[in-house]
């Protein structure tokens, strides 16, 4: 094959027939058009997963337009490819779901059109070669993604959802047009193949460490880390594919700017080190909330806030596979988990079924987690055997990762819980351990190559290293003890501040006016 | 503060406290949607007519409980409703405010339109809204949605309140740390609760007197307050009825009350310049509930519709066809309208089938364990108390094999649910779902494998056995002349993915599927010791007769055959019937299809296993008839799957116990069936589940929409609603039976409650003589001839 581009540039094209068709039918039953955008959107799929083919069998060239600060273009590498792809069948799946959800709405048409709008706008995005063009991409999503939210637009919750995604998300698009400012005054360019190069030859200087800085300030709006995180709960406003492609594809975006701007990033200590703080503090808030939240869609956002804070943890870390295997995974399993939380019904009442939950007492936790750790001792020595030896960096978020296989091992040795289970509870810990050690070596062979390696930590990185394991940990064990505490008197109060999200959202409510009566109203 | 309340006598506290009590009543129970029920949403109002319930509910709840006057006047200007429905369904009305003549009550149909929809009242909340630009009755909904969604929650949340703690000590608990209402505004809310009295009564009776609320005008009053609380209150209103079933009580509706007044009181000291309008809104409740000339120009609109829906009916019950010999398939159905056409399409494959029609649960009042399960399953209509223990549990080592796995899956479920070991889960399971998406998006879904036969915990004697099997076959009227093979036939809906599946269950088998009922009642009618006992009770089975078990799937109109222990010699027989019972489910399919949206006979199958389908089947959907009579009553008239049809022979019902039995449970049963469908349709914003594309399943219970923290009861919009249309149209139901003019009214003097139904037009009654519409029943236990009609009227 000889191809002068690569096949996953036409993935956005594929979509714009279908979308033209629906802005020709925005109404009820549009005739076929609900087939044929699940079809353009097979197409697109298709088409990413043939430049992810031609990008693993050689390097393939980009395409550009214009130049200097006004340079768009999309780039062909494994990154690009492999996130492209993971959209555009997340894109397939939402738009094979809506051909069928959607039958009879009244925007049925518009909704499809937007969809694949939307969809278009990411598939550019994960490609961009350029500042410019990240922004373009990342602004049509905000701009679709905004109608899509306002669907029901007589809805007031939906009003204030719209308007505090918008916030937020046009906020973020500032701060890349800032850092596109900064790095072009810099280094006069915003290829982001060249930056780094850059960077490299006259250091980043002021200019462009507050560029890297706007850079980090986008990824954490955009991926809702706290404190801005609020405007990811409200969104399930719009209909279930919406909140599908939401978490499975568009919240990607801010991972994947950091990890298509790595060099550049990893080369501002200071960034590095506030997407360890920002991304462990969001992981762990956004994790205990969830466990407070009784409404399955908004669990799975704060599940989502969660997630992606460990994901800027882990470009913090500088693991950038490991970021990317993370966005990945955490795709598939979002779009699945929301898609399918119709069934949150028979799953509670399956819950119920076989009984009580044996409880575990404090010496078999503490039993569970040095059986944990030892799995991880033997597991990571025998990877480093096979596969060469890992950065501390790894070895920590190994670590963190093994806290929460301790509590899987912990439930099976309560004391109550029948040898069988014991077992069984066992092996899927074994399993889950070797999953993700076999997962993140395949991410290392794909993507190692061509993302930066983790850097040799300074002092501060060590010391926020101790400090990230040892808060994961503590709070592994205290989930684990979980049954013994959560109903003392004494932690009523932090359940209800918790449940609340520390009300972070209500004092951006108030901030902007999100408590004041509606139009409709 | 203190001198005030030392005035508060015992009358004013009983009287306040009724006026509770009497508002938590006219709230319908919500099942949860694990085994949800329809309910009648009009519950609380079956003591008035539709017209004073339009006033009530358009009071408290800014609802209307009829179509609009453009339906209406659609349906005029169509057919649907003639001049004979107006004229008779105005001649029937006693309202001082009826129109004139049927020119008129045309007119108010037109003028009507499309609007204007009722106001209700205003909270102190919606007043203080308006006072102040903020939206006070959206914070209230959000706040308490999260701490209701918290208490109720059934085991979504990996961190719930406390268990057992009853619901205003948690609130006020929850209220005094929240910090949420003072941040929107309500400055010192935490500490107003804090000061609030700690039991309910004390808080509602201080707050009645903080807000000036009069005796006269609590009730309404309350009931708006109720009604603002959506699907909670409903849901506290189905914790008192389960608790009353089991001869108890429950305080969750006082609570809830309790916590909404505590509310009011502080949004009126926040803004106390609302005192004014609320003044007057205390007086407007004050008023006795009385309906105005548009609600009762709505209401014999609505009687009108229900007469036109009738005059076809009347005329397609044209007397008995008639019957045959001994037939040689005996298949006993569920009375679920869907059973209808199913049962039209089985009789029409060949001559020596019939059918009957009985309650799904076949009259066993079961309590179930399913296999590796310690949940006791109700199955049963919600009216009654279950009285028979039973078990799928099977060999007891798989028994406990399945709890294993159970056990184990669970585990893996708090593994990918917990704080950190979330992030583990997914490293290490995420690309797994990569298959797990494309699965689901095709449709693979493994076939669930049938549940060992179910058996009577503890065993019965053989006493008991035919005690229960005479009972039974006689309840259905078949004491004698039985097929060779008697099927019977369970139902349950085919669906993925929606939370809503219970729904399109047995509501006979209290929200499951007719499985247990029918497989046990196959076991026991086939057991030597049964049978041996039944000639002695008075039912003669043949030595031939083999009861059979099956599953009616009322998406796919598959039916699953249970061989439970069925003797092989008759293998030839039971191939017979299953050719038959396809045949007949093609049949069935092609008819469904029609009404489906998208659908084709060869394509519904795959409705049940697409995961995004919102309209999997239509459910009971168009249920507006009940017919008790033999099925030579309308045996071969295409009743369109709108009725509910109860095998019934007044002439073999010794001392009419049956006939007792059917208007009090099926009846009742059918009327909350078709009220239900009736009131989402009507007043889906109330009655209705909402929009299930926005829907988030909360608690294990229920849902809300998007955002919202408001629970909805009820039936989803597109579970009435194709898009264009409404797909049930909103009906009455009418009741049509064939016994004794005076049987009937015995009965109906005997049950006040069930009385009431009828007189206020909740149902309509008919009696059937010989296939043929006699007469119609009027309030006052009387009986009006019906005129032959014909279709060419």
């Amino acid at each position: 094959m000889s191809l002068a581009f690569a096949l996953s540039f036409l993935a956005p094209l594929a979509l714009m027939p279908a979308a033209l068709f629906a802005a020709l039918r925005p109404g009820q039953r549009p005739g076929s058009l609900p087939r044929w955008s699940e079809a353009s959107a097979f197409a697109a799929f298709a088409l990413a997963l043939g430049g992810l083919v031609q990008t693993a069998l050689g390097p393939v060239a980009g395409v550009g337009l214009l130049e200097g600060a006004a340079q768009i273009g999309l780039r062909a590498d494994l990154v690009s490819t492999a996130v492209a792809s993971l959209v555009g069948f997340i894109g397939w799946i939402v738009m094979r779901y809506s051909r069928t959800y959607l039958d009879g709405e009244a925007r049925e048409g518009a909704f499809h059109g937007l969809m694949l709008v939307t969809l278009a706008a990411v598939l550019v995005f994960a490609q961009a070669a350029t500042l410019p063009t990240l922004i373009i991409a990342t602004f049509a999503v905000g701009l679709t993604l905004r109608k899509l939210l306002l669907f029901y637009p007589d809805r007031p919750e939906a009003q204030r959802a719209a308007t505090k995604f918008a916030r937020v998300w046009y906020a973020g698009d500032v701060m890349l047009a800032c850092a596109a400012g900064l790095l072009f005054s810099k280094f006069g360019t915003l290829d982001l193949g060249a930056l780094p190069a850059a960077a490299a030859a006259s250091g980043l200087g002021f200019a462009g460490t507050l560029g890297v800085a706007a850079i980090v300030a986008a990824a954490a709006l955009k991926t809702a880390a706290f404190p801005l995180h609020g405007w990811l709960t409200e969104v399930m406003e719009a209909p279930t594919p919406v909140s599908a492609l939401l978490h499975a594809g568009i919240i990607n975006s801010g991972g994947v700017l950091l990890i298509t701007a790595a060099p550049l990033v990893q080369s501002s200590t200071g960034a590095m080190a506030a997407l360890v703080m920002i991304g462990g503090f969001t992981a762990l808030f956004g994790a205990a909330v969830m466990l407070t939240q009784s409404a399955i869609k908004t669990a799975l956002a704060w599940s989502t806030i969660s997630q992606m804070g460990f994901m800027l943890l882990q470009c913090g870390l500088g693991l950038w596979t490991l970021a990317l295997l993370h966005i990945v995974a955490h795709s598939l399993y979002k779009a699945h988990a929301f898609l399918s939380s119709g069934n949150a019904v028979t799953e509670v009442a399956g819950i119920r079924r076989p009984g009580p939950v044996a409880v575990p007492s404090v010496p078999a936790v503490l039993k569970s987690f040095a059986l944990a750790l030892a799995i991880f001792a033997v597991i990571a020595a025998a990877f480093t055997a096979a596969f060469g030896p890992k950065s501390p960096q790894a070895l920590a978020l190994g670590a963190i990762l093994i806290f929460g296989v301790a509590y899987l091992v912990a439930q099976g040795l309560a004391d109550r819980a029948p040898v069988a289970l014991t077992k069984r509870t066992a092996a899927s810990a074994l399993a889950a351990a070797v999953g993700y050690f076999s997962f993140q070596t395949i991410a290392q062979a794909i993507w190692g190559p061509i993302l930066p390696a983790a850097p040799m930590p300074t002092e501060l990185e060590w010391a926020l290293l101790v400090v990230a394991v040892a808060s994961f940990g503590l709070v592994a064990f205290a989930q684990a003890l979980f049954p013994l505490w959560a109903h003392h008197p004494a932690t009523a109060g932090l359940r209800v501040h918790l449940a609340n999200g520390l009300y972070l959202n209500a004092l951006l409510d108030r901030a902007i006016g999100g408590f004041r009566i509606t139009g409709s109203r | 503060m203190f001198m005030k309340h030392s005035q508060i006598t015992p009358v004013r506290l009983s009287a306040i406290l009724e006026a509770a009590e009497a508002a938590a009543r006219a709230i319908p129970p919500a099942f949860p949607l694990d085994a949800t029920v329809a309910v009648n949403p009009f519950l609380g109002q079956t003591g008035e007519d539709l017209a004073t319930a339009a006033a009530r509910l358009g009071r408290v709840a800014g609802i209307r409980v009829t179509r609009k006057g453009a339906d209406y006047a659609a349906a005029i200007r169509d057919g649907r409703i003639n001049e004979d429905d107006l004229a008779d369904a105005l001649a029937a009305s006693i309202a001082p405010l009826r129109p004139a003549d049927t020119t008129h009550l045309r007119r108010a149909a037109e003028q009507l339109g499309d609007g204007p929809a009722p106001a209700a009242l205003p909270t102190v909340a919606d007043l203080a809204a308006q006072a102040t630009g903020i939206d006070w009755p959206a914070l209230i909904d959000k706040c308490i949605g999260l701490w209701a969604a918290g208490q109720f929650d059934r085991g979504q949340a990996l961190w719930s309140p406390a268990p057992g703690s009853e619901a205003f000590a948690a609130w006020r608990a929850w209220a005094m740390h929240d910090l949420t209402p003072e941040i929107a505004g309500l400055k010192g809310f935490c500490a107003h609760v804090a000061a609030a009295p700690d039991t309910p009564e004390r808080a509602i009776l201080f707050a009645a007197e903080a807000l000036g609320i009069t005796d006269a005008a609590a009730e309404t009053a309350f009931h708006r307050l109720f009604m603002s609380m959506g699907g909670w209150s409903q849901h506290a209103r189905w914790l008192l009825w389960q608790a009353e079933l089991a001869g108890d009580t429950d305080r969750t509706m006082v609570d809830l009350l309790a916590i909404r007044l505590i509310w009011e009181e502080a949004l009126l000291a926040h803004a106390p310049e609302v005192a004014e309008r609320w003044a007057a809104t205390v007086a407007a409740h004050a008023e006795p509930v009385a309906p105005g000339a548009d609600e009762v120009a709505l209401a014999i609109l609505q009687d009108a519709a229900d007469r036109g829906h009738q005059r076809r009916l009347v005329a397609a019950l044209d007397g008995e066809a008639p019957s045959g010999d001994r037939p040689f398939l005996q298949a006993a159905f569920c009375i679920d309208v869907r059973s209808e056409v199913f049962r039209r399409a089985l009789e029409s494959i060949d001559d020596s089938i019939a059918t009957i029609g009985f309650a799904g649960f076949f009259g066993l009042p079961l309590a179930h364990h399913a296999h590796g399960s310690d949940i006791r399953e109700a199955r049963l209509p919600v009216l009654l108390n279950p009285a028979v223990e039973t078990t799928s549990a099977g060999d007891p080592a798989r028994d406990q094999q399945a709890r294993i796995t159970a056990r184990s899956a669970r585990a893996w479920g708090r593994f990918r649910q917990a704080a950190v070991s979330s992030f583990a889960f997914v490293e290490a399971m995420g690309p797994v779902y990569a298959a797990k998406l494309v699965k689901s998006a095709l449709g693979f879904a493994p076939k669930a494998k049938p549940e060992p036969a179910p058996e009577v915990i503890g065993g019965m004697s053989a006493e008991a056995k035919a005690d229960t099997g005479a009972a039974v076959l006689k309840a259905m009227s078949l004491t004698m002349a039985h097929g060779e093979i008697v099927l019977l036939l369970g139902h349950g809906g085919n669906v993925t993915n929606n939370p809503h599946e219970s729904a399109y269950h047995c509501g006979a088998c209290g929200g499951y599927t007719g499985e247990v009922s029918a497989r046990l009642l196959a076991i026991l009618l086939n057991d030597p010791e049964t049978r041996a006992g039944l000639a002695a009770r008075g039912v003669e089975v043949p030595a031939d007769t083999l009861f059979v078990a099956g599953l009616h799937d009322t998406t796919t109109d598959r039916v699953t055959i249970y061989e439970d222990g069925l003797p092989g010699p008759r293998a030839g027989d039971l191939a017979r019937v299953r050719e038959w019972l396809a045949q007949a489910a093609k049949v069935a399919r092609a008819e469904r299809a029609v009404r489906l949206p998208g659908a084709r006979w060869n394509t519904i199958h795959q409705r049940a296993s697409n995961w995004a389908e919102i309209r999997p089947e239509w459910g009971l959907a168009g249920c507006a008839a009940f017919i008790a009579a033999p099925r030579a009553a309308t045996a071969g008239r295409d009743l369109g799957g709108r009725a509910f049809l109860h095998s019934y022979d007044w002439r073999a019902d010794e001392g009419f116990g049956t006939l007792e039995l059917i208007i009090t449970a099926p009846v009742v049963v059918a009327s909350w069936i078709s009220l239900q469908y009736f009131g989402s349709s009507v007043a889906p914003e109330m009655f209705g589940g909402g929009n299930k594309l926005i829907h988030n399943v909360v608690g294990g219970i229920g849902v809300i929409e998007g955002n919202g923290g408001r629970l909805r009861a009820g039936l989803p919009w597109q579970a009435v609603h194709d898009g264009a249309v409404l797909a049930h149209e909103p009906l009455r139901l009418s009741v049509m039976i064939e016994a004794p003019r005076e049987e009937i009214l015995g009965v109906l003097e005997r049950h006040p409650g069930v009385r009431d139904l009828f007189d206020n037009g909740w149902l309509h009654l008919f009696v059937l003589k010989d296939g043929k519409v006699d007469a119609r029943y009027r309030p006052g236990l009387e009986w009006t001839d019906t005129a032959p009609q014909t279709l060419a009227a």
